[in-house]
């Protein structure tokens, strides 16, 4: 197993607030990682300094050896790290069709002049486009609602979408921040298994941010606490679970 | 037939141009970004032609060149807006929303002052005597039109193309547009090119069309009324802006015997349509014909 994403004392502040403080980690390819940690801890800020949408106060983060930090989200994303949002990014008013054409983007290269005259390099990528939209919308079982505008979806339905637009990028790293936010228990229950379904289909790493601690614990590898900015416990999901200090953070939270 | 042309010829070629420029305005609302710099580029794409067509400088090259003079007018005014776009909206493109709207407003001002006092413009008189292309106002039709064909099927074709896509998507979510791998920046500044190529086009054609051109052309005034085209009209359809500009150029004109109560009449309808249609008359017969498609498949069974 080799590293993919490696940070290395990763910090922010804003104003005197450090939401993210020295934090250093490591991700193994093809892994499921954790990240938890209550309210505030700073998980989607860390999220935020990974794919450059937030600019780092000190550190450096790399994929597979590329420094990152610096880098504007939509080179990162185009070096392959896909992401979802803790409130729902989709675009809203277009359907779920062209919410997964769209984050296509990078993998294609057809020019203005070149879509507008309907070049042979538009056409074949516009063909291919299509049908990997309708790919993975089957994927996330959404397939018979394609042409729907996402702001019609619910809520479960759009966190599914959201994913989709994200495999769509067809990323090494996918980052899903609370994905089972707002599913009800049976949704829940088919996450796990969904993200398993897709980390082994398109060989990826997963980062996931949860609250949920059953969802975290049966699904993750490995699993890192954050706590008031800092990193306090990684490790198997027994061990972080034993851990004194991430029982007295989230007891002391209580 | 002959004498309707006579009469509302400058009419109909006026519209057509208006909806020109209503969707110069339109592409870079596509991608989200609110320009009211039109205005400028089409003066400058009218001062272009008016200079290539009547300064010394360029006698030689009218004599060469015939009636092909035009066409490279036409072209260089897209090139130079084109270049002028760039370099504008690299850094007015970092403002958002309506602080861009101020700025291009500015940029609109700013063009217009220096027009006013350079000497190659004509100051504050201006050109006149611009040579014609055709022998009647209606015979601009025949470049305005394929003008506003090729514009229409520019931006279908864009809607479904790659490129389209980028530009819905800022409009729609510019940070998850980035985090998907679209470069905002690029594509803003791209759309705003289109929008100004396409106005200095248009200044270049109505240069010899209105005979005389001077600062009075591309205005504050214009960007509004490109705008309101624009939002009556629809900024989200292919079609909206054309039928705003349709609808409100021609008001005036068909209200004309109301004398000055047209203005007021005018007003109304403006704020009539922004409360009740907020994506314009092309939105609501969306949504119309959208319900009307449902209640018909209801009616069959169907969902
Ligand atoms: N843009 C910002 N400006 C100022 N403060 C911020 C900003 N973003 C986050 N913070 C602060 O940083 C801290 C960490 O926030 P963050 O959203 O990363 O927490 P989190 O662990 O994701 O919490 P949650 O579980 O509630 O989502 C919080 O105190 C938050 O108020
Ligand atoms: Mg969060």
């Amino acid at each position: 197993m080799s590293v993919i994403l490696e940070a290395h004392r990763l910090s922010r502040s804003f104003g005197g607030l450090r939401a993210v403080n020295a934090v250093s980690f490591a991700v193994e390819e093809g892994e499921i990682f954790g990240l938890i940690g209550p309210n505030g801890a700073g998980k989607t800020t860390l999220f935020n300094l990974m794919t450059g949408l937030t600019p780092v106060s000190s550190g450096t983060f790399t994929f597979r050896g590329t420094q990152l930090t610096g880098l504007p989200p939509h080179r990162i994303a185009g070096l392959g790290i896909g992401r979802t949002f803790q409130n729902i990014r989709l675009f809203k008013g277009l359907s779920a069709l062209e919410n997964v054409k769209i984050s296509q983007h990078t993998r294609t290269v057809t020019g203005l002049f070149g879509g507008i005259i309907g070049s042979k390099t538009s056409r074949l990528e516009e063909i291919a486009v299509e049908e990997k939209g309708w790919e993975i919308l089957k994927l996330v079982g959404l397939a018979d609602r394609a042409t729907e505008i996402a702001a019609n979806f619910s809520y479960g339905e759009q966190r599914r979408l959201e994913i989709a637009r994200a495999l769509a990028l067809d990323p090494k790293v996918l980052l899903l921040d609370e994905p089972a936010a707002g599913m009800n228990a049976a949704e829940k229950q088919s996450l796990t298994a969904f993200i398993r379904e897709v980390r082994d289909l398109y060989n990826l790493t997963v980062v996931l941010i949860e609250h949920h601690v059953p969802l975290v614990m049966g699904l993750c590898d490995r699993i890192a606490v954050l706590n008031f900015g800092e990193l306090i416990a990684v490790g198997s999901p027994e061990e972080v679970q034993k851990n004194p200090a991430v029982i007295e953070a989230y007891l002391g939270a209580e | 037939m002959e004498e309707f042309l006579q009469n509302y010829g400058f009419l109909l070629v006026t519209l057509v141009q208006q909806s020109l420029l209503a969707m110069s305005l339109y592409f870079p609302l596509s991608a989200g970004q609110l320009s009211l710099a039109s205005p400028g580029f089409y003066a400058l794409g009218g001062y272009v032609a008016a200079i290539m067509a009547t300064a010394d400088y360029f006698a030689p090259w009218r004599d060469a060149l015939g009636w092909a003079i035009f066409p490279l007018e036409w072209l260089i005014a897209g090139l130079v807006s084109a270049l002028l776009a760039f370099l504008v909206g690299v850094p007015a493109l970092r403002l958002r929303g309506i602080y861009l709207a101020l700025a291009t407003i500015a940029f609109v001002e700013i063009l217009r002052v220096v027009c006013l006092n350079l000497a190659i413009t004509g100051g504050a008189i201006g050109i006149f005597g611009i040579p014609q292309l055709f022998e009647s106002r209606w015979g601009y039709i025949w470049i305005f039109g394929p003008l506003l064909v090729i514009t229409l099927i520019f931006s279908y074709r864009l809607d479904r193309s790659r490129v389209g896509r980028a530009f819905k998507a800022i409009r729609e979510d510019e940070l998850a547009a980035g985090a998907m791998g679209i470069n905002p920046t690029h594509y803003k500044v791209l759309s705003f090119v289109i929008g100004a190529v396409l106005a200095g086009i248009v200044g270049a054609m109505s240069a010899p069309f209105l005979n005389t051109w001077n600062a009075r052309q591309g205005t504050f005034d214009a960007s509004i009324s490109y705008l309101a085209y624009v939002l009556i009209g629809g900024g989200r359809s292919l079609w909206g802006p054309m039928l705003g500009a349709v609808l409100l150029a021609s008001l005036p004109e068909l209200l004309r015997p109301l004398k000055d109560a047209r203005l007021i009449i005018n007003g109304m309808v403006l704020v009539i349509a922004s409360i009740y249609l907020p994506f314009g008359i092309a939105g609501a017969l969306q949504r119309l014909k959208l319900s009307t498609l449902k209640r018909y498949a209801s009616l069959r069974g169907g969902r």
